[in-house]
């Protein structure tokens, strides 16, 4: 009889694992799924000072995997999963996260996505720093790590369930041995194989609930590579995690700064933004109030029925309890809605238990589709999840084509007789159900933006220009959810985001448009910067960055920087220290960033991108596309031409301020680019420059090679 | 009376948030408060009445994303 129910052992390993020094388990676990083969490789010093962890030891992995030319369903595409030197402690907050890294379907370059769980500091503590996953398999195959029996083993799965949702709790169940608590598993659902948008679920176990629980890498199709790949799942298994399982160099110093850390938290997120009771719901109504709120398809920012979703009513709808998706996290963040009935789809008429929705996925599955129910929003986030695709990508996509089918630009021929106006949820939810299927107008819209624009000019003779302006999507990846109109910085956040538009690099625009704190392009820059390298850094370590400034210092206001929350930084530089034995200043941080940051820029550089020309974004993002996005605000708009601009605005109609103010805010953004690719040691055409790739370390041969070929010499 | 910071402040008829931060006389640009569970964004300060004995948290909105 079978050891796993549903499983047919393909290929069994032994290994030694190795002790973990420092935070580090000094080897790379790589598995080319083609022909079954399982292979370590070592971390060397010079790696580890390099690229620190992460992130940084994925984009290393995938840039040696891949070439110039492959496709995101090559087989020599990877996906890289990582945790960091500090994944993995235990009670210090934030300390769960796992990066993964591929090469895109939908931005065909470099894209990276940190999520929650347990999977992370599992595969490190089973002996692995990174798992490089190559190849494709024609069966649909499952990979276990089992750190504790020290064995990897690769299995054919045979009719296990296809949604994430059930897969994951039978996966934790089998493999778990009565440990629910010791498994994590990686997974994907349906959608993930018929779109480009799919997303990974990571698991950990709730012991309190007595359930599985997900976070999602939700970026930029990772889980559609993964499903093309033929992968069904990965699961990890390990013990008890301690303070020790890193075998940090200073223990004494991560228990002081992570009871500090704990204990602050503790007593000020219940005055602040109370993370631990309503997550990231309290920014829908506070976005709103600020005019910041996408709605309809990032045409306006605000919207009378917003409290609706916002977190006076989640507040209400979410499960009590303990929440952190980190073992003793005290942010606790992921909460979720427990005996959920969905109303459509295969769990129709079900209970089950939805983990969301986040800021992002109300947003994007709220207000910018023009729905303001909250149980839709978390019908939505159910299956967006239990099918295996990105919140974020979804619901900016059915924007799209709702302001399209509205503006008619597509029509009921178009869309197989759906009506698709903003506010449909119905509808919307059945094209959801069709893009996990592969069926009907779904399989169109599951291409994400870029490709929609292609097809709807060439096949249904849309007016490309007018795609071009509302399509939300820059680098081929799809917004998030936050409007960028009147924030000049946050333009740049998005726009010269390596991998694409996600508020993950930088979130400038309360510190811009509220505050005014940089009202000088040097000074946007200079942030476009700072903030970018900070926050890449916590993907290099296994952090989450929310602790880092969501819940802040009551002193912080009377510091130099408040922005910075530079009483936290230094925190973090000791935990750095404090595990890795390194003795680091917080300028370090953003020193070991840049080296990564800038290494990222020339890989998608080596893939074909990465010059001035891909950091465009649409004029959506920018300012007002219409009339009546102009009317909307054109006490500011009609203000700024004429006091900023010097414009006798007096006798034009809105046409021509339309034009005259697009005209001048096309232009900052350019200047934009030019004043932040100076702050970062890049040419005007957005390329790292050989000084800056000798300041940093990285000018090895393969790299000088790339900036060869892009005339940097 | 109200709570604020873990003091008390005499409340008054037609307390509004701006007129609070106005008497804290505090620096700090505070783009959020929260009223016992409701949170006030700035544009709404000046319409915002205080009810009496509430809780008040100056929230330093400065993180999002």
């Amino acid at each position: 009889m079978a050891e796993y129910e549903n499983l047919r052992e393909l290929k069994t390993i032994s290994y030694k694992r190795p002790t973990i020094k420092k935070g580090y388990a000094n080897q790379f676990l790589c598995i080319d799924i083609s022909d079954l083969d399982i292979s370590f490789k070592q971390v060397t010093e010079e790696i580890k000072s390099t690229f620190v962890g992460g992130k940084g030891f994925d984009l290393w992995l995938l840039w040696n995997a891949v070439k110039k030319t492959t496709k995101w369903n090559d087989p020599e595409n990877a996906i890289c999963i990582a945790s960091g030197p500090m994944g993995g402690t235990p009670t210090f907050p934030g300390s769960g996260k796992s990066i993964v890294a591929t090469i895109s379907p939908t931005t065909e370059s470099v894209m990276d996505s940190n999520v929650g769980g347990y999977f992370g500091p599992y595969l490190k503590f089973s002996g692995f720093d990174a798992l490089e996953i190559k190849g494709k398999s024609s069966k649909d195959v499952l990979i276990f790590i089992d750190g504790i029996d020290q064995k990897i083993q690769i299995f054919e799965a045979v009719e296990l369930s296809e949604e994430s949702y059930d897969l994951s709790a039978i996966l934790t169940e089998q493999f778990g041995k009565g440990k629910p608590r010791n498994i994590s598993v990686v997974s994907t659902g349906p959608g993930a194989k018929h779109t480009l948008i799919g997303c990974l679920n990571f698991t950990w176990y709730d012991s309190k609930r007595k359930r599985v629980r997900y976070k999602q890498a939700g970026r930029g199709g990772i889980g559609s590579v993964f499903a093309d790949k033929g992968i069904k799942a990965i699961v990890a298994r390990w013990d008890d995690v301690t303070l020790s399982s890193n075998n940090p160099a200073d223990v004494d110093l991560i228990k002081d700064v992570g009871k500090k850390y704990s204990r602050e938290i503790v007593e000020l997120d219940p005055k602040q933004n109370e993370m631990s009771r309503i997550g990231t719901t309290h920014l829908v109504t506070i976005m709103n109030d600020y005019d910041l709120l996408p709605t309809k398809n990032f045409q306006y920012g605000r919207h009378p029925e917003a409290a609706n979703v916002g977190a006076e009513v989640y507040r209400r709808i979410f499960d009590k309890g303990y929440d952190g998706c980190w073992m003793g996290c005290t942010v606790a963040c992921a909460h979720g809605v427990k005996d959920f009935v969905p109303l459509t789809g295969p769990y129709k008429g079900k209970k089950v238990f939805v983990d969301g929705p986040e800021y992002e996925t109300i947003a994007g599955c709220g207000s910018n589709i023009g729905i303001f129910d909250p149980f839709t929003v978390v019908e939505i986030n159910f299956y967006c999840d239990a099918y295996g695709l990105d919140t974020i990508s979804v619901g900016t996509s059915i924007a799209f084509v709702m302001e399209c089918f509205e503006r008619g630009l597509i029509n009921e021929s178009n869309t197989e007789g759906m009506d698709l106006s903003f506010g449909n949820r119905m509808n919307a939810l059945e094209l959801l159900h069709q893009m996990a299927g592969g069926e009907g107008f779904g399989t169109i819209v599951g291409q994400g933006i870029r490709k929609m624009k292609t097809i709807f000019a060439r096949d249904y003779g849309a007016d490309a220009d007018i795609l071009r302006d509302i399509g939300m999507e820059s680098k081929g990846l799809e917004f998030s959810e936050y409007m960028t109109k009147e924030s000049l910085a946050q333009q740049g956040g998005y726009g010269l985001a390596l991998k694409g538009p996600q508020h993950d690099e930088a979130w400038l625009i309360f510190l811009d448009m509220v505050h005014n704190f940089m009202p000088t392009f040097e000074q946007k820059a200079e942030a476009l910067h700072w903030f970018p390298m900070l926050r890449t850094w916590f993907g290099l370590c296994g952090l989450c960055k929310l602790p880092w400034n969501d819940i802040v210092p009551e002193d912080n206001k009377d510091t130099p920087e408040p922005a910075k929350v530079m009483k936290h930084v230094q925190w973090y530089t000791d935990y750095f220290s404090a595990v890795t034995g390194k003795q680091k200043a917080p300028d370090d941080l953003i020193h070991m960033s840049e080296t990564v940051y800038n290494f990222q820029r020339i890989f998608n550089l080596k893939m074909g991108f990465g010059r001035r020309e891909h950091d465009t974004i649409p004029y959506r993002a920018v300012g007002p596309v219409t009339v009546v996005e102009y009317e909307s605000r054109q006490d500011r708009y009609d203000k700024q031409l004429a006091e900023k601009h010097k414009i006798d605005i007096a006798g034009k109609g809105t046409d021509e301020k339309l034009k005259l103010l697009r005209k001048f805010r096309e232009e900052q953004y350019e200047k934009l680019k030019d004043a932040v690719y100076k702050r970062r040691g890049w040419t005007n055409d957005g390329i790292p420059t050989i000084n800056t790739v000798k300041r940093l370390n990285i000018d090895f041969p393969e790299v000088l090679e790339v900036l060869k070929e892009n005339g940097i010499q | 009376m109200i709570k604020i910071k873990e003091k008390s402040i005499q409340w008054r008829e037609g307390m509004t948030v701006a007129d609070l931060l106005k008497d804290l006389d505090d620096p700090q640009h505070y783009a959020v408060v929260k009223i016992n569970d409701k949170y006030i964004s700035r544009p709404d300060f000046k319409k915002t009445m205080i009810p009496d004995n509430s809780e008040i948290f100056l929230i330093p909105m400065i993180a999002g994303g």
